[in-house]
């Protein structure tokens, strides 16, 4: 029977040429040149963001705003929650579709993207020249890729500081002013635990990498040398580890994974103490407003006395994915949002985002007292502290070293194994799968 | 086709003969389509990515360094581990409580059977998500359910979730609490297929209950038994939902399964050539497994 072969000749044929079709718009590419700065009155359409958590409750804020501005643009803000957002960039940026016009994308991350998906977003150099003597330069830069193009306009800073309940360090006789270093903190947080039963700070030692990158950073080391070479087994590493390991064995950690456990255990009273980032003040003020007037914050207790007392963890930018389809309306929110003091400012006080555009830094309520803090003037000793955050170096394979560092600290804290051996194995795995010399 | 094609040609012209041939085509058109959109174009798709490796943004032809790749990475032998230890406990311990439970359902004395099949059967339609987070307030440390429980009876709470050992335990008791009435529901149609006369004629015979349950229902049972290993296996190897919502795959990659691993490297550390190496080399030793079980135990009459 003649037809048979060829019809299943056909249908291959059909099949192959679909699978080029297909094969033919993958990959991370778009077809947005770089940004430019429109007039306002050709601004139309919808422009849809990815954020999270308050940062979403400030966008969707600023939207009714710019939406007033330009009534023919309307901002959808769309809360993808914050332990989903880089996976779902991830897939849109490898399938080259199903990306919204804004992504909100930690600085952290931005470097991975950059290196795997170099012309998956907008280009906003020139479009953004105007604002780089305004931001932080330690933010601009770890948003720009290696050749100097900007790839996300820099949000919100991440400077690190210790969030404590002072009710109960008082119940403790626990003097927060005399904590300087973390044998100082475990001491304290000891304390604290026998006398009100609840333990230090929340973190997740099993499944993530819990306080050891910020540790870290306060020592000025990072996972990667700033020549790129990866420096897992740095002395650093190693007293970062050694801390949580016996932040640990001192029974003063509640481990447990994911964004809501960690707001629980605080809201909850279970931890007395986080130390994370600033823009922890705004999850603090609106997601558990019954607790005001018992928090306090200080620096970072340093890793020896009288090192650095501060990181970064945290903070984010707005990038333009190069598949948006409506580039200049998106480009014209973002710097509606994060190059203006008064929005900048307006974000500091509504959701506790810590301006990365320093003019923002000059309106008169970075120095007020804070009264869910208590009256202290939080703001105004993140401001000093921003100043001093060590710059480290993330590369684009920030993110397995990462993925290497996790099972470290769960075999170290949680599987008592020798903390010297595994951080050397998992530096010579890394340096074999990414490439890269050993520091 | 020769059915279709054969009988009573000659009344009509060339181009009635044509007809019948295009029948099957139309037919099955749509769903060769749709397998090869949905199907086809995937599979061959990940075995090119496969191949391939990312350098800045660009794919770049790799060859077999992926698969490479593989022999040398300690996180694959420590997956397969993982999965050998769920292999040999999990799969064995569920299957033989669903035998047991597709027994005692079995019997016609049994008042409310249909409830208890319904009830054991439940876990199996759960949603996922829903299922992993009640187990995860159940197995927490400091108030968990089961921790409780354990306290009453005077015992040491147990940090199911975070220890290494028990973190497996916890999984493996999770995945056959959910899978357990699902292979008891398909023993109990295979129980059910087996004709009374055959009981009958044990008994005449003068066999015992063992004798008849070894002589009679176990052959029977053999097919659905094997069945049920199979896709039993295949579902250990291709484990995922209830190490990444339980464990994500920690402590100290003692969850870690092939799957999850294959998560991680593609969509966070955004290695999509190695992910789709690791997707082919389980797809290879299911392959293999479950031809192994079916020599084993399939072609014996």
């Amino acid at each position: 029977m003649p037809p048979r072969p060829r019809t299943a000749a056909a249908l291959t044929a059909a099949a192959l040429a679909l699978t080029s079709v297909l094969t033919g718009c993958g990959g991370s590419g778009g077809d947005a040149g770089p940004a430019q700065n429109v007039d306002a009155d050709q601004l139309k359409g919808t422009v849809t963001v990815w954020s999270w958590d308050v940062a979403a409750t400030a966008l969707q804020r600023l939207a009714t705003d710019f939406h007033a501005l330009h009534p023919e643009v309307t901002v959808e803000v769309v809360d993808v929650g914050y332990d989903n957002a880089e996976q779902k960039l991830s897939v849109g940026l490898k399938s080259g579709s199903g990306l919204p016009d804004l992504v909100t994308v930690e600085t952290q991350q931005m470097q991975s993207y950059l290196g795997k998906f170099p012309k998956g977003f907008v280009d906003l150099t020139e479009a953004a020249a105007g604002y780089k003597p305004d931001m932080d330069p330690s933010k601009w830069a770890a948003s720009s890729d290696p050749d100097g193009r900007l790839a996300a306009l820099p949000w919100d800073s991440g400077t690190a500081g210790l969030f404590y309940r002072t009710d109960l360090f008082t119940q403790a006789g626990v003097d927060a002013a005399a904590i300087e270093t973390w044998d100082d903190l475990i001491a304290a947080g000891t304390k604290v635990k026998d006398a009100t039963g609840a333990k230090l700070l929340a973190s997740d030692v099993s499944g993530g990498v819990g306080l050891v990158p910020m540790l870290m950073q306060q020592q000025g080391a990072g996972y990667f040398t700033p020549d790129g070479k990866v420096a897992l087994d740095s002395p650093a590493a190693l007293a970062a580890l050694e801390i949580v390991r016996r932040l640990n064995d001192a029974g003063l950690i509640h481990n447990e994974a994911g964004w809501d456990a960690l707001v629980r255990a605080n809201k909850d009273g279970k931890v007395a103490a986080e130390a994370t980032g600033v823009w922890w003040s705004g999850t603090l003020t609106t997601e558990m407003p019954e607790l005001g007037g018992k928090f306090g914050v200080m620096p970072l207790p340093a890793v020896t006395p009288g090192g650095i007392r501060t990181a970064s963890n945290g903070g984010s930018g707005l990038a333009i994915p190069a598949q948006a389809e409506n580039p200049d309306a998106a480009w014209a929110f973002a710097k509606f949002a994060l190059a203006d003091a008064a929005n900048q400012t307006s974000m500091m006080k509504n959701e506790g985002l810590f301006p990365a555009y320093l003019p923002a830094l000059a309106d008169p309520y970075f120095a007020q007292p804070q009264e869910y803090f208590g009256g202290q003037e939080i703001y105004r000793l993140f401001t000093e502290q921003t100043a001093q955050i060590p710059a480290v170096t993330y590369t684009d394979d920030n993110a397995a070293a990462t993925e290497a560092m996790k099972a470290v600290v769960s075999g170290v804290v949680l599987n008592g194994k020798d903390p010297a051996t595994e951080l050397a194995a998992a530096a010579g795995q890394l340096a074999d799968t990414t490439g890269r010399e050993r520091a | 086709m020769t059915l279709l094609a054969e009988p009573r040609a000659p009344a009509g012209g060339r181009g009635s003969r044509r007809a019948p041939r295009l029948a099957p085509w139309v037919f099955i058109g749509p769903a060769a389509a749709l397998f090869a959109v949905f199907f086809a174009y995937p599979l061959g798709a990940s075995l090119v990515e496969s191949l391939q490796t990312d350098e800045r943004g660009e794919s770049v032809w790799a060859g077999l360094d992926n698969y490479r790749r593989l022999l040398d990475d300690p996180l694959i032998p420590k997956a397969l581990g993982n999965t050998a230890v769920i292999l040999l406990v999990q799969v064995p311990l569920m299957l033989v409580l669903a035998l047991l439970l597709a027994q005692v359902l079995n019997q016609s004395w049994l008042r409310l059977r249909t409830g208890y099949r319904i009830a054991y059967f439940l876990p199996a339609v759960t949603t996922l998500v829903a299922y992993a987070i009640v187990f995860r307030v159940l197995l927490r440390a400091d108030n968990g359910v089961l921790n409780q429980l354990l306290g009453w009876i005077g015992l040491a709470p147990v940090d199911w979730l975070h220890d290494p050992l028990w973190a497996k335990v916890a999984l493996i008791a999770s995945i056959t609490w959910k899978w357990t009435g699902y292979n008891m529901v398909i023993l109990l149609a295979g129980l059910q297929a087996i004709p009374r006369e055959q009981y009958e004629a044990a008994a005449v015979d003068g066999a015992g209950p063992a004798t008849t349950y070894l002589k009679v229902v176990v052959p029977q049972l053999r097919p659905v038994i094997l069945f049920c290993l199979i896709t039993s296996t295949i579902g250990t190897l291709q484990l995922f939902d209830e190490p990444f919502l339980l464990t994500g795959g920690g402590p100290d990659n003692a969850t870690l399964t092939p799957i999850v691993y294959l998560y991680k490297i593609g969509f966070e550390q955004l290695d999509f050539g190695y992910a789709s190496a690791i997707a082919w080399a389980v797809v290879a030793l299911i392959g293999a497994l479950s031809l192994a079980q079916f020599r084993l135990l399939g072609r014996r009459r």
